[in-house]
C-alpha cells in the first residue's frame, strides 16, 4: 500500500532534483529572496490593508471598504490562476500501472493542487488582515468565519480552474463579466463590487452564511474527484488534446527575403504554443503599467519615474520574449545547430520580431494621450530607446541564458529561473536605469523636452551600432555553442 | 570524404570515445554498431560539432568541423526528436528545411511526393503538429527531412528503431537506392545487426569508445557480428 508519505517523498525528490534546483547557490539565494519579497509584500499588504482603507475612506468602516474591493482580488486570483497555475495532472502517468488505488492517487493529486503557491498567497494576505481586525475589536469568531469564507472562495477558484482545464470559453466569459460589470458600474446601473461587498459584509454579520462558500468548495472538490475518477485513463486525462494546424498564408513575409522562413517560424512558435502565448499576455499587462504611475499625482513631479514606466509600456513583449532567445528554440536547438543557418540571420529575425512588438505596443498605447502629450511623447521616446538599445541588450542577456523551455506547457510559478540569473540581472540593469539617467541629466540641466530627446538619441545611437551589436551577440553564441547545446538537452 | 584524426572525447576525465584514425570515402554507406555506451551517438555528435572534441578533430570534405561551419550545406542528420520542430506540421517542417537548403515549395513538394508510400497516408495532409504524431511517424518525418536538398552526407542515429516492419523494409530499400543513384554518403548506427549489414558496405564495431572491428560487408559479416556480440555475453 502506497502511503501519502511515499507520494510526498516522490514530490520532494522531484522538487529537489529538478534541473532548476541544482543550479548554483547564488540562484538559490536569489530565488529565496524573491519568494521572501513576494511573500513579504503580501504580508505587508495584509497588515496594511486596514490602515490604508482607514486612510482612504475615514468615514466608512475600513472592513467594509476592504470588502467592497475584494471582488477585484477575486478576479485577479481567477486570471492569475487561469494563466499561471499549472495543473498537477500530468505526473499521474507513471502511477497508473502501479498497485496504488485510484482513490489514493486522486486524493493526492487534489492535495497537491491545494499546496500550490496560489493557495499560499491568500493565507499570507488574509491571516495578517484577520489578526489586525481582531486587534481592532472585531468579533474574533465572526472574523474567523469571514476568513474561512474567503479562503473557501479562493480554494473554489483553485478547483474550478482544475475543472475547466484551460478552457477558452471560461476565460472569455470571465473577461466579459469584468467588462460588463465595469460598464454597468460606469452607467450607474449596477455595482458588482458593491454588491459583492454586501455579500462579504453579510458573511461577517450572519456567520451561518458560511455554509454557502463551504458547500461551494465541497461540491467543487467532489466534482473534481468524480472527473478524475471517471477520466483516469491515458487517452482521457493524461494525454494532451490534439489540435489541428490552421492554414495560414505567410507569403507576405517574402519581402523580408532570407529572414522570411525564420519569421514565419517564430510567428508559428508564438501562436501555437502555450508558453509564448503567456508572454503575449504579460506583454499586454505591461501596456497598462503606465496607469499605475500616470494616475497618481505623486509621480507627476518626478518625471524620472515616468521615464521608467514609459520603457515598460512599449517594452513588454521585447523584454519578456527577448530574454528567452534562444531558449525558445531549445527543444530543437540541435537541428538549428546542424542546419545551414547563419547566426546573424537567426538573430536578425528575432530582432525584427521584437521591434515589431514594440511598434504594436506603441500603437496600442495611443490612449495614453489622455494623460497629456508630454506623457505620450515620453512613451514614444521610450519606444525608440527600446528598439535601438534595449532590444540588443535583451538579446545579449538571452544569449547568456541557457534555460531550456518546454514550449507547450504553462510556466510553473517560480519554476522559471531564467530571469533571475545573476549575470542576466546585471545586464538587465541598464535596460531601465540608462533611460532614466539619460532623461534626468538633460531634464535637470535644460528641460523636459531635452530629456526626451536624450532618451530617443540613445535609441538612435543603438540603431547606428546595430551591426556591431549583432556581431557581439554572434560571438557570444559561438563561444557558448557547446554549453548551450548541452544545457538545452537537460530536462527543464 | 570524412577523416578522423586522433579524435577523443572525455567527460570528467573518463574517456568515452577514442578513434585514432578512420576514413570514410565519398558515397560509402557506413554502419556503426556497438552496445549502449559504446560511443556511437558521441561520434555522430562530434561529426555535427554538437559537442567539443577533447583531442583531435574531424574533417569533412576538407573542412574541419569544429573550426568552420562550411560543412553544414552538404551535411544533414537526424539523431533524435530534438531535430524536429514540434509545433510545425510535417509539410511545414519539410518546407522549412527546404528553405534552409535552397529548395522552394514546389521542389520540396516534388521531393516528398516520392515518399508517399513510405508515409503510408498517415503523415501528409493531416494538418497534425509533429508533437502530436506517434514516435514512429515522427521518425519517418525526420528521416525524410534529412534527405531534402540532396545532401552529400546523411547521418542517421538508430533509424530502424521505433519503425514498423514494413517501414523498416522500405527504409532499407530507400537507403540502398540513394547510395546507388546519388552517391550519398550514409552514416548509420543501429542495434539491429541484420538491417545494418543489409544497407552498409562497411561496418565498424565500437566498444567502450574504441574501434574493435572494421569490416567490409560480405555474406559472412552478419554471422561474424553475431558471434562477436555473443562472446561479450560469455565473458560476462
Amino acid at each position: 500500500m502506497m502511503r501519502i508519505s511515499e507520494f510526498l517523498r516522490l514530490e520532494w525528490l522531484q522538487f529537489t532534483r529538478s534541473a532548476y534546483f541544482q543550479k548554483g547557490l547564488a540562484i538559490k539565494i536569489l530565488m529565496g529572496f524573491l519568494i521572501l519579497y513576494f511573500g513579504g509584500i503580501a504580508i505587508l499588504l495584509g497588515v496594511g490593508a486596514y490602515f490604508i482603507a482607514e486612510e482612504v475612506a475615514p468615514d466608512v468602516d475600513p472592513f467594509v471598504t476592504v470588502n467592497n474591493i475584494l471582488i477585484l482580488w477575486i478576479i485577479a486570483d481567477m486570471l492569475l490562476r487561469y494563466f499561471l497555475q499549472q495543473l498537477p495532472v500530468i505526473n499521474v502517468k507513471p502511477l497508473m500501472t502501479l498497485p496504488v488505488s485510484r482513490k489514493r492517487v486522486i486524493r493526492f493529486v487534489m492535495l497537491k493542487s491545494v499546496t500550490s503557491f496560489f493557495n499560499i498567497l491568500p493565507l499570507l494576505l488574509f491571516i495578517p488582515f484577520t489578526i489586525v481586525l481582531v486587534f481592532h475589536d472585531y468579533n474574533p469568531i465572526q472574523t474567523l468565519v469571514w476568513f474561512v469564507g474567503i479562503l473557501s472562495l479562493s480554494l473554489s477558484i483553485n478547483f474550478t480552474n482544475f475543472l475547466i482545464n484551460k478552457n477558452n470559453t471560461y476565460f472569455y466569459s470571465l473577461l466579459s463579466v469584468v467588462v460588463i460589470s465595469f460598464a454597468l458600474k460606469y452607467f450607474g446601473v449596477f455595482d458588482l463590487g458593491f454588491f459583492a461587498g454586501l455579500c462579504f459584509n453579510a458573511l461577517f454579520d450572519k456567520p451561518y452564511l458560511i455554509f454557502i462558500p463551504l458547500t461551494l468548495v465541497y461540491m467543487l472538490y467532489r466534482a473534481n474527484i468524480k472527473l478524475l475518477h471517471d477520466g483516469f485513463y491515458l487517452d482521457d486525462m493524461v494525454t494532451q488534446k490534439v489540435t489541428l494546424a490552421q492554414e495560414t498564408d505567410f507569403s507576405w513575409l517574402k519581402r523580408f527575403g532570407s529572414l522570411a522562413p525564420f519569421l514565419e517560424n517564430d510567428i508559428k512558435l508564438i501562436s501555437r504554443n502555450v508558453r509564448p502565448r503567456q508572454v503575449l499576455f504579460i506583454a499586454a499587462v505591461f501596456l497598462f503599467y503606465g496607469l499605475f504611475f500616470y494616475t497618481q499625482d505623486t509621480y507627476k513631479d518626478v518625471p524620472v519615474i515616468l521615464a521608467f514606466a514609459a520603457i515598460f509600456i512599449t517594452g513588454g513583449f521585447l523584454l519578456t520574449f527577448g530574454q528567452q532567445v534562444p531558449s525558445w528554440d531549445s527543444q530543437y536547438y540541435k537541428l538549428l545547430m546542424s542546419q545551414n543557418i547563419p547566426y546573424r540571420q537567426y538573430l536578425k529575425a528575432k530582432w525584427m520580431l521584437m521591434v515589431f512588438g514594440v511598434l504594436v505596443s506603441f500603437v496600442l498605447s495611443t490612449p495614453y494621450i489622455y494623460f497629456g502629450w508630454d506623457i505620450y511623447a515620453m512613451i514614444a521616446a521610450g519606444a525608440v530607446f527600446n528598439i535601438g538599445l534595449n532590444s540588443f541588450v535583451t538579446l545579449i542577456g538571452g544569449a547568456l541564458n541557457r534555460t531550456p523551455i518546454v514550449l507547450n506547457e504553462k510556466a510553473k510559478a517560480f519554476a522559471n529561473t531564467s530571469g533571475f540569473n545573476p549575470t542576466q540581472l546585471l545586464i538587465g540593469l541598464p535596460k531601465v536605469f540608462l533611460p532614466m539617467i539619460l532623461f534626468y541629466i538633460p531634464y535637470k540641466l535644460i528641460n523636459f523636452e531635452a530629456g526626451l530627446i536624450s532618451i530617443a538619441i540613445g535609441g538612435f545611437i543603438g540603431l547606428a551600432f546595430r551591426s556591431y551589436f549583432l556581431s557581439l551577440i554572434e560571438k557570444i553564441y559561438l563561444k557558448g555553442k557547446y554549453k548551450t547545446i548541452a544545457a538545452f538537452e537537460q530536462e527543464p | 570524404m570524412i577523416t578522423v584524426n586522433n579524435l577523443s572525447k572525455s567527460y570528467n576525465n573518463i574517456e568515452v570515445l577514442n578513434i585514432a584514425e578512420l576514413a570514410i570515402p565519398k558515397g560509402q554507406s557506413f554502419g556503426l554498431v556497438g552496445n549502449n555506451g559504446a560511443g556511437k551517438t558521441t561520434f555522430f555528435s562530434l561529426l555535427l560539432d554538437l559537442i567539443r572534441p577533447t583531442n583531435g578533430y574531424i574533417t569533412s570534405n576538407g573542412v574541419r568541423v569544429d573550426a568552420s561551419e562550411d560543412w553544414k550545406p552538404f551535411t544533414s542528420a537526424f539523431l533524435d526528436e530534438s531535430f524536429l520542430i514540434g509545433y510545425l506540421t510535417p509539410e511545414e517542417y519539410f518546407y522549412f528545411i527546404g528553405k534552409l537548403r535552397g529548395q522552394n515549395k514546389s521542389d520540396v513538394n516534388a521531393f516528398i511526393s516520392q515518399y508517399e508510400g513510405f508515409f503510408n497516408d498517415e503523415i501528409l495532409g493531416k494538418r497534425k503538429f509533429l508533437r502530436d504524431l506517434s514516435k514512429g511517424n515522427q521518425k519517418k518525418v525526420g528521416l525524410i527531412g534529412a534527405l531534402i536538398g540532396a545532401p552529400e552526407i546523411v547521418i542517421l542515429d538508430e533509424p530502424f528503431a521505433n519503425l514498423d516492419p514494413t517501414t523498416q523494409i522500405r527504409l532499407k530499400q530507400l537507403i540502398k537506392s540513394e547510395t546507388e543513384n546519388t552517391h550519398t554518403t550514409f552514416l548509420i548506427s543501429s542495434h539491429d545487426l541484420l538491417h545494418v549489414t543489409e544497407v552498409s558496405e562497411r561496418i565498424v564495431v565500437l566498444e567502450k569508445g574504441q574501434v574493435i572491428k572494421d569490416l567490409h560487408t560480405n555474406p559472412e559479416t552478419l554471422k561474424e557480428l553475431e558471434s562477436y556480440f555473443s562472446e561479450a555475453l560469455d565473458v560476462n
